[in-house]
């Protein structure tokens, strides 16, 4: 027996999240350079690296073309000066990110309009906690709770991921 | 449902949804130690959008629909058919796989059509030997756009079998069989018409030619009256496939044994619609059989028998496999001997079989076609290693011609002179 898994035909490629995406992480690195003069290189770098990697018409290049992102971003949100420009920019990076991951050039076109809600719900979670860091006045003792929901949501997260049975629909009695 | 059945179509987080929250979780402990909220900003998305793309799909297993039928003939097999959704899965997030079967080659690029509720397939296949065999059905996967989450689907789909055989074996069911019944099996077989052995007399209708009135018995009844023809075509048939491995190899008996299930499937459907009783055994280390009967529900034991057929050792001694047939089929049934014929004790079934009453005809694929295939000498060289195969095969096929009438089969898409052969069984040497 001969399995195969046929590609689709040749689309456009996604333009669009991928100028996002670069916008993002440039915006980011460019953030960077009032702390740590040199590291925006390594954030446009990875991001560009990523990009490149996902149109590519090779399957092995487009599956780990979101680790080098990954590791940009990563960089860039920890090399940022504190300030709202930069949490905002942080966020949206990651928006552009998810965006960027659905419309993938390996699959059926319109993945970003099909993805729409694993990028929906962090966005609406993003502008809640971005409204909380804009509106509300910042101290240690906020950040000492900060810590603790987190540590809190990883544990359900973990929780989540470690039983994906629990996304799945209880059976009817009857059947 | 089964534990195991739920537990393959359950969500599952792909490699990317454990990058995205190890990525989140180091960023998390960054902010903490760094005390900036920026890395928060970049992991919240990152934590959350697993959870989010695993609630934007199904909760169970996709419900899917296949629709595929098999088109073609002759070597061109073409496979059409639809995976359609019939709940709110998207059929773009499906990725589809399927399997090609062994004996099956691709001759053009496969073609996909996803559509939002179907996923329409197109593939171009070629049989270049005979062949029979199962298309399993595909597997399909629901992936959501981002990649993060999987699930798969399960569906029900009846096997699609592809029967690829020479074209000359759709008539072969018309020769006339040695062992004939009446009315064999559950359908009455005997066929009254215009041409056959005399059959009776009736009265005769305006349309009966002048050739069929009976003259003299008119003159005596003093009315019109009428011959009728009784066309006996009904009969039984064995068909035996030897399937002990013999001194060729694996590889060249897999070939030659699918090559002679596919002509083995053919003639039985062709003397199944002549409503002959076929019946057929696989004798690899047992002997594995389909008892004498007709009609359709025969064709389909036939089938599963054929398909399921595999090849036994080699040191099963000929005379157990003759012996086993004549335990299960009567005597004097035209027997038809599928065997490459490669080693002594594939020679030796034919005179055990002859011994014990069957009157056996020999229809032998030859190996030469797939023993000459990848040539590894030069051109020269090989036309002389060829040439010798063919002599000693020849010198085999004269050696088993003693006991029984024996097709040299090297052209596998035409069986016209065995089908001639069959038809006109004085001919002294075919092949």
């Amino acid at each position: 027996m001969i399995p195969f898994v046929v590609a689709p035909s040749v689309r456009a490629r996604p333009i669009v999240p991928s100028v996002l995406l670069v916008v993002a992480g440039g915006f980011l690195g460019y953030l960077t350079v009032q702390l740590w003069p040199l590291v925006f290189l390594v954030v446009w770098a990875g991001t560009a690296l990523g990009v490149g990697l996902r149109l590519v018409p090779e399957p092995r290049a487009q599956e780990v073309a979101a680790v080098p992102v990954l590791v940009a971003l990563a960089t860039g949100a920890v090399a940022s000066p504190l300030g709202i420009v930069p949490e905002l920019v942080a966020g949206g990076a990651a928006l552009a990110f998810l965006l960027w991951l659905a419309d993938d050039p390996a699959r059926p076109a319109g993945g970003s309009v099909r993805g729409r809600v694993t990028v929906l719900i962090p966005a609406f979670a993003l502008g809640i906690a971005w409204a909380s860091a804009l509106l509300l006045p910042s101290s240690s003792a906020s950040l000492g709770v900060a810590a603790g929901l987190l540590v809190f949501v990883i544990a359900a997260l973990a929780y989540l991921v470690g039983r994906p049975g629990l996304f799945d629909r209880e059976p009817a009695a009857t059947s | 449902v089964s534990a195991a059945a739920s537990s393959g179509t359950a969500l599952h987080w792909r490699p990317l949804a454990f990058l995205l929250f190890a990525t989140g979780v180091l960023l998390l402990a960054a902010a903490v130690a760094e005390r900036s909220p920026i890395p928060l900003f970049l992991a919240l998305p990152l934590l959350l959008a697993s959870p989010a793309a695993a609630l934007s799909g199904p909760r169970g297993p996709p419900e899917l629909l296949l629709e595929r039928h098999a088109e073609g003939s002759g070597m061109e097999v073409r496979i059409v058919g639809s995976l359609a959704s019939t709940d709110r899965v998207d059929a773009r997030d499906l990725e589809v796989s399927f399997v090609r079967p062994p004996g099956l080659f691709e001759s053009s690029p496969p073609r996909l059509e996803w559509a939002a509720k179907e996923v329409h397939f197109d593939f171009h296949w070629e049989a270049r030997e005979p062949t029979i065999v199962v298309v399993p059905p595909p597997a399909a996967v629901w992936r959501d756009a981002a990649g993060l989450v999987e699930r798969a689907a399960a569906f029900a789909a009846p096997p699609l079998v592809v029967e690829r055989y020479p074209p000359e074996l759709i008539r072969v069911g018309a020769v006339r069989l040695r062992r004939t019944m009446v009315q064999p099996g559950e359908t009455p077989s005997r066929r009254i018409g215009a041409a056959g052995e005399f059959y009776g007399i009736r009265e005769a209708a305006p349309t009966d030619p002048p050739r069929r009135i009976n003259w003299r018995a008119s003159a005596r009844a003093g009315r019109w009256l009428t011959n009728e023809y009784q066309v006996d075509r009904t009969g039984d048939v064995l068909l035996l496939i030897d399937a002990r491995r013999s001194s060729l190899g694996a590889s060249v008996d897999e070939r030659l044994l699918s090559i002679s299930r596919a002509a083995a499937a053919g003639i039985a459907a062709s003397f199944l619609h002549e409503k002959a009783r076929v019946g057929v055994g696989v004798f690899g280390e047992f002997l594995d059989i389909v008892p004498l009967s007709t009609g359709r529900a025969q064709g389909i034991r036939v089938r599963s028998l054929l398909l399921s057929a595999r090849l036994g050792p080699s040191n099963i001694p000929s005379e157990r496999g003759a012996v086993s047939v004549s335990r299960y089929f009567p005597p004097g049934v035209t027997t038809i001997l599928f065997s490459s014929l490669a080693d002594e004790s594939a020679v030796e079934l034919v005179p055990h079989l002859r011994r014990r009453g069957y009157p056996v005809v020999v229809l032998s694929p030859s190996p030469l076609p797939i023993t000459s295939e990848h040539p590894s000498l030069s051109e020269e060289e090989e036309a002389l290693v060829v040439r010798i195969g063919r002599l000693a095969r020849r010198e085999q096929v004269a050696h088993v011609w003693r006991d029984a009438p024996t097709v040299d089969w090297e052209d596998y898409w035409s069986l016209g002179r065995f089908v001639e052969y069959l038809r006109r069984p004085g001919t002294r040497r075919v092949g």
